[in-house]
């Protein structure tokens, strides 16, 4: 298991807290906070649990969160944006 | 829009008991909406509802200062509130369009600046700004059916005090940031809390076509506000949560 911590400014500043496991590179834990804006707020903790056991590879990720994001809004962060603040992570 | 605004002057209070006032006051919000207006003694940090308080704030130092630390029910960033008044406006009916019900509360916001003699402007999603420096931050939030807004308006502003108790995400390029935001952000100078006080409550007014009706918060605002206090917002369950 590795641990990454990365932050990633987007239009507002996107903070990742990540256990990986290595062997598969699939994600174990994941924490996501920042000053950005998203409705309903509880989507992000949705978010974090759907995204253990996903692949850090980009389309993986995105696909996780344009999943997740679908039915809410964000303000400061896409999905793009978060994919690249995860993938800066396993850096 | 609205006949009445139940108007709240609640003084100045503890960080935890601030922020479980205004969601007790969302959970008894009738049809009538409600304008709250406040300020915060000690002086406080809130964070976004979506920060890291440790990442955030310097825990220490605020203990050494006496400055209080709290999570917000909204998203948004870290502020020092000291030199300010605060509001909220929490409402059953409201613009569905996030972006929309933002710009149609602070309408009344920046009225109620510019009736104090400046030129504020709304600049979305959540800033109003006065001379190109921003002097009020917004933030709200929908719970059943509910929208509550509140947002600070900076009196003066001590941004060497600010980044004592803020960490800055890269301490290589803290004098730049310091320096970024003493350009950046402003205070109303020369206006007290009771110019803004008197400033905000006509504006609402004007801008809802709404008769003020000034009110207490009753007993069982009060008692859900204490029992918020107490074992949420002055929680590490709740305050340390990410």
């Amino acid at each position: 298991m590795r641990k990454g911590h990365n932050i990633h400014k987007s239009q507002k500043l996107i903070r990742v807290m990540l256990e990986y496991e290595e062997t598969d590179n699939t994600i174990i834990s994941i924490t996501i906070a920042g000053d950005f804006f998203l409705y309903p707020e509880e989507v992000l903790e949705t978010l974090e649990a759907n995204l253990i056991g996903t692949k850090l590879e980009r389309d993986s990720l995105k696909q996780e969160i344009d999943k997740c994001l679908k039915n809410s809004e964000a303000f400061g962060f896409d999905s793009v944006s978060l994919t690249d603040a995860i993938l800066g992570c396993a850096r | 829009m609205f006949s009445k605004i139940r108007v709240l002057e609640t003084g100045y209070n503890p960080a935890a008991l601030n922020m479980a006032l205004d969601e007790a006051v969302m959970e008894n919000v009738s049809e009538v909406p409600v304008l709250r207006i406040y300020g915060w003694r000690p002086a406080a940090v809130s964070v976004g509802y979506f920060q890291s308080i440790k990442e955030e704030v310097d825990l220490e130092k605020c203990r050494q200062l006496g400055v209080d630390i709290v999570r917000r029910l909204t998203g948004g960033g870290a502020v020092l509130h000291e030199s300010e008044l605060t509001y909220s406006f929490i409402t059953r009916q409201y613009p569905q369009n996030i972006m929309e019900s933002y710009r149609w509360i602070c309408d009344a916001v920046v009225m109620s600046i510019n009736r104090l003699g400046f030129n504020a402007i709304f600049v979305p999603l959540n800033d109003i700004i006065v001379n190109g420096k921003k002097v009020s931050g917004n933030a709200q939030t929908r719970k059943k059916g509910v929208l509550l807004q509140h947002g600070t308006i900076l009196l003066s502003v001590n941004v060497n005090k600010m980044f004592s108790v803020l960490k800055v995400p890269s301490e290589k390029l803290r004098d730049k940031i310091i320096k970024d935001v003493k350009e950046r952000v402003s205070g109303l100078a020369g206006r007290t809390f009771d110019d803004m006080a008197s400033s905000i409550k006509t504006s609402f007014r004007d801008k809802f076509d709404a008769t003020l009706i000034a009110d207490d918060l009753n007993e069982k605002e009060i008692s859900r506000a204490e029992w918020l206090a107490e074992h949420k917002y002055g929680s590490e369950g709740w305050n340390l949560k990410r």
